[in-house]
């Protein structure tokens, strides 16, 4: 490939490191910094710049960087012990028990040997005493000078020193090693032709300013490209929860199709949440077991407590047999968490009995479960009534297929249901190509002893779909937890369109 | 809800057809198909249909289904000349008691466990735990008619089912396992129940344990059938125990019961009847069936029916528990006719739809907290008062506790979000800084739903200045005008805690959190935080 190198193709801090380069020939990033005079990072980015244009070489090596440890630096600081004891001699021969009173036992046992290893002196007997006695001339100490130059520069390379006084000082645990990448930058022959060709720096500009703009004067200035493929800083999109984003979009469907949202109170009586549903007094539902009862409780809306009671007890004017034994207007009183938005909606058409009403909601729910992975004491719950004149079974049947195929569900079937406050009742299922048919909720017509009492004189088709086992679908989780228990680095990196793309999967 | 296990070679030879096309239409009748195994199916049935809570009560229907034997099922039932007498010491404690004799069983280990099993689903639907209804199935040749049901003392004596000596009632409710789960049902009574016979041999402890004597075994070919409880329904339980045990080819017997001078005779297998008009079965449903057709359907699902013009007069089976209304019957048609075959269709009135103006406003503050680089996060509303309270320094303040709170984590529902938050954060600790989330939605305040929005920001710069910004601009976006004044909120540091005002009430409060706070919550950067109500 011809070269395209021209000086004047290079922004100035490429020349100043090129400059550099063919002085030093090779360095590490370091070295380059300071011969070049730039930040490190600077350098970096320039010398890959550089080596792009075949202008330099880079080089990765590893590298043996050594340290001190704790009693190297000590030592490296007042000297090694044998030559502490060599200069406490002043040249003259003494014995061990004189030693003994200027230095520790451990110390001197260190230094004997090292002063015999290193020739530094002699060490014999003599009249029971041991004598040690320097020699006149000495070698100067590796050891000592390596330790010094570390105490400088550590963590350093020791390429330039005698391999054999690094591993004495490495067995003497005087100093550790630890491995790094180095990245050895060097000029190319390419790179020295330019250079002799002759490099003028001149400033460029790496960032345009409002000045450089309105001047004109950015026509003169050379901007400095940018290496496009160099990384960028990672920075995240705040964003509403995904959870929520799924359940914005159900509203969204159900507001397409012509229905209200409403919304309403956790804390209900037993009589919206349990009797107007028609659900017997004695059902194992209600027990505390199942259900968060509160200390307080609420009102009876007086005008419909006669026609529940009547219905519960003998069936009211329906034609029903109703539950028969006592209706106890005390246990409908009682006050708790709602075990279904389904309290809601029914008094949403206790309010509006007047058709046609076509109403959702999206709300949590309350149910007394120990917490596991897939089950929770709270979690949202989507419900939908329609009441009109005239509407029946296939209608409720249309108004969940649409839904689940709106959500991205192209196959759905029914099947038998049982609901206490719905007859018919029936449970839809959509198909997930790697789960097969999943039961997505419950749904029916709410039975003429839900409706007769309230005044609502046509059939209500209603469903109340479990929202959370969608979400896990949608969202891939494992663990229903999850959803509650936010993971900040989980939200950052959960991609805005993985919602919508995750239809179906 | 009871799952019944259907082994394969009773069940075909109680159908009258092979396993697969059985099984293939089993969730067509209203059923869950829990496992599949070699030797059988477990199956789950719906709590309001006792009838099949049996391999011989699925049998029964899944003829009709199939096509197989359609219509009212006739049971016939002989006089038994057995008798037995209410006594009026038992009317305040257990009052109601239907009776039957079945003759001629034969009885396996694998019927003797359907019959078992079906007791016990009955004991637990019908029967409330055994509070509504208990049920005694006896080996009636080793006791001696006429029987007699009335309370005696604690301190009577006699062998329990599972025990192999003598014990008293008190002793029973203390010690045998089935005393100590049920003896609560008995609280407060001073005599207890007791069906004994001639000789005063014991039949059963009702609602707790039959006695020992009257064991079934493989060897026993006829029993008396004893349903006790507190209302009607025990008439339904006897009828279905019989029933189940007539479809085995065994004849049904009546007891006479006499009681204060009056005497009945059990059970009354005689049909209930209704009658549904062509109109009302169509128009629910939303199909155009005549009523020869809705007539079929019924008997498919073995009602009895008759087709009168518009009208079909309807024989329900004193098995069926769950015919309250017409549209139990309607219902019923619909799972004849098949779910598979209806034809979706959505409603044809037009309407608006229309958002509710609380969502708006919490949509809103998600676009202004997302837009100040917030994250949205969602966490429980159940929550307890120490991480609500003492780990925000806050002193304790009034809560709306639940009243059996399933774990110490889960005592109260919130009425701040703060907390939620704080927590949050303690779970990310290893997570990039800064970290700015916030949460929105609905608090207790007094029993009703309050929403609000909390946001909290932490990092190594994070202070008063930065929060002040935020919560200007939220309330800014939201076009509300306010003023701050000092705060005393002690989950706040000092001289860096301000109150929000709207028209002069308190709203919320915001600042730089204390670091007592922040060390409770396992934290070590500056948090700071805001939490106002939403009107």
């Amino acid at each position: 490939m011809a070269s395209p190198n021209k000086p004047s193709a290079l922004t100035a801090n490429e020349k100043r490191v090129l400059l550099a380069l063919s002085k030093i020939k090779s360095a590490d990033l370091q070295k380059l910094a300071i011969a070049s005079g730039l930040q490190v990072d600077a350098a970096m980015q320039v010398a890959f710049l550089l080596a792009k244009k075949g202008l330099a070489n880079i080089v990765e090596e590893m590298l043996a960087l050594y340290s001190l440890t704790p009693e190297g630096e000590l030592h490296a600081r007042q000297g090694l012990p044998e030559q502490r004891i060599l200069a406490y001699t002043k040249d003259k021969p003494i014995t061990l028990s004189e030693l003994k009173k200027a230095f520790a036992d451990k110390e001197i046992s260190i230094a004997l040997g090292w002063l015999r290893r290193k020739g530094l002196a002699s060490i014999r007997k003599k009249d029971k005493k041991i004598i040690i006695e320097p020699f006149k001339t000495r070698e100067k100490d590796l050891q000592e000078e390596i330790l010094r130059y570390l105490l400088a520069h550590q963590p350093e390379d020791l390429a330039s020193y005698s391999s054999a006084t690094v591993q004495e000082l490495l067995g003497r645990d005087l100093i550790r090693c630890t491995e790094r990448t180095s990245r050895l930058i060097a000029i190319t022959n390419e790179g020295r032709k330019l250079v002799r060709k002759g490099i003028e720096i001149e400033e460029d500009v790496g960032q345009l300013t409002p000045d450089l703009i309105r001047s004109g004067e950015w026509k003169k200035k050379c901007l400095r490209p940018y290496d496009i493929h160099a990384p960028s800083m990672r920075i995240f999109a705040a964003k509403k929860h995904p959870y929520q984003r799924l359940l914005d979009e159900m509203r969204q469907i159900f507001l397409e199709m012509g229905f209200e949202e409403i919304r309403g109170d956790i804390i209900q009586t037993s009589f919206w949440n349990f009797d107007a549903l028609f659900q017997p007094q004695d059902h194992p539902a209600r027990e505390m077991q199942d259900t968060f009862y509160l200390d307080s409780k609420g009102e009876l809306p007086g005008e419909y407590v006669r026609n529940v009671k009547d219905v519960h007890e003998h069936g009211g004017d329906i034609g029903s047999t109703g539950w028969g034994g006592h209706w106890s207007k005390e246990l409908a009183k009682a006050n708790v968490l709602r075990t279904h938005t389904t309290t809601l909606t029914i008094r949403h058409l206790a309010e509006n009995p007047n058709p046609p009403v076509k109403a959702f909601c999206i709300g949590r729910v309350y149910r007394r479960e120990a917490i596991d992975a897939t089950h929770l004491p709270e979690f949202e719950q989507l419900e939908g009534v329609v009441m009109d004149e005239g509407v029946s079974f296939r209608n409720l049947l249309g108004c969940l297929a649409e839904f689940y195929h709106r959500m991205g569900f192209a196959d759905v079937r029914f099947r038998p249901g049982y609901f206490p406050y719905t007859e018919p009742s029936v449970e839809p299922e959509v198909h997930v190509p790697e789960l097969g048919w999943i039961e997505l909720g419950g749904a029916g017509i709410f039975r003429r002893e839900v409706t007769a009492p309230l005044g609502i004189k046509h059939p209500v088709l209603a469903w109340g779909l479990g929202v959370s086992r969608l979400a896990m679908l949608r969202l891939g989780l494992r663990d229903l937890r999850d959803l509650y228990n936010p993971d900040i680095d989980w939200l950052r990196r959960y991609p805005i369109s993985q919602l919508s793309d995750g239809k179906n999967e | 809800m009871p799952v019944i296990t259907l082994r394969y070679d009773d069940l075909e030879k109680l159908v009258g057809a092979d396993k697969d096309p059985i099984l293939k239409q089993i969730p067509m009748i209203g059923a869950d198909i829990e496992r599949i195994e070699d030797e059988y199916a477990d199956v789950e049935f719906f709590p309001d249909r006792p009838d099949l809570f049996s391999v011989e009560g699925v049998a029964r229907a899944m003829r009709g289904f199939l096509g197989i034997e359609t219509g009212l099922c006739k049971y016939d039932v002989k006089k038994s000349n057995i008798s037995i007498t209410i006594e009026k010491s038992v009317k305040p404690i257990r009052p109601c008691l239907t009776c039957a004799v079945v003759r001629g069983l034969h009885l396996d280990p694998g019927s003797i466990e359907s019959l078992m099993t079906l007791q016990e689903d009955l004991h637990w639907g019908l029967g409330r735990d055994r509070k509504k209804i208990s049920i005694g199935v006896h080996d009636i040749s080793k006791v001696e008619p006429p029987f007699v049901y009335k309370a005696v003392d604690a301190s009577m004596e006699f062998v329990p089912l599972d025990f192999d000596k003598k014990m008293s009632m008190r002793a029973i409710l203390e010690k045998h396992p089935k005393g100590v789960q049920f003896a609560h049902i008995l609280e407060g009574a001073k005599r207890y129940p007791l069906i004994a016979d001639a000789k005063n041999n014991v039949l059963s402890f009702p609602p707790i344990i039959n006695g020992a004597l009257t064991a079934v075994t493989e060897e026993t070919t006829d029993v008396f059938v004893e349903v006790t409880g507190i209302d009607a329904s025990v008439a339904m339980a006897l009828n279905i125990v019989v029933t189940a045990l007539a479809e085995r080819g065994a004849k049904i017997e009546s007891v006479e019961i006499a009681s204060d001078g009056k005497s009945v005779v059990t059970p009354n297998l005689s049909p209930t009847s209704r009658k549904l008009s062509v109109s009302e079965v169509n128009s629910l449903l939303g199909i155009a069936l005549n009523a020869g057709q809705i007539a079929r359907e019924l008997e498919k699902m073995r009602f009895g029916a008759v087709a009168r013009g518009e009208t079909i007069d309807v024989a329900i089976p004193a098995y069926r528990a769950d015919i309250l209304h017409n549209w139990d019957l309607i219902e019923d048609i619909a799972i004849g006719y098949g779910f598979d075959k209806f034809k979706p269709e959505l409603p044809e009135t037009p309407t608006i739809g229309k958002t509710h103006p609380i969502e708006d406003k919490l949509a809103l503050l998600r676009e202004i907290m997302v837009g100040l680089g917030f994250f949205e996060i969602t966490t429980f509303t159940l929550t307890n008062e120490r991480v609500h309270f003492d780990m925000m320094n806050r002193p304790r303040a009034k809560a709306t506790k639940v009243r059996h709170p399933i774990s110490e984590e889960h005592t109260m529902i919130r009425s701040i979000l703060l907390p939620n938050l704080m927590s949050v954060l303690s779970q990310n600790k290893h997570v990039e800084m800064p970290q700015r989330i916030f949460e929105v939605g609905d608090v207790i305040i007094d029993s009703k739903d309050v929403q609000k929005l909390a946001g909290v920001s932490t990092h190594s710069a994070a202070n008063f200045a930065e929060i002040k910004s935020i919560v200007d601009v939220v309330l800014r976006e939201l076009g509300l005008e306010y003023e701050i004044i000092e705060s005393d909120d002690t989950a706040f540091l000092e001289g860096r805690r301000a109150s929000i005002l709207i028209r002069r009430r308190n709203i919320g409060v915001f600042g730089e959190i204390h670091p007592d706070v922040i060390l409770n919550f396992g934290l070590d950067h500056p948090v700071v935080a805001f939490e106002m109500e939403i009107r």
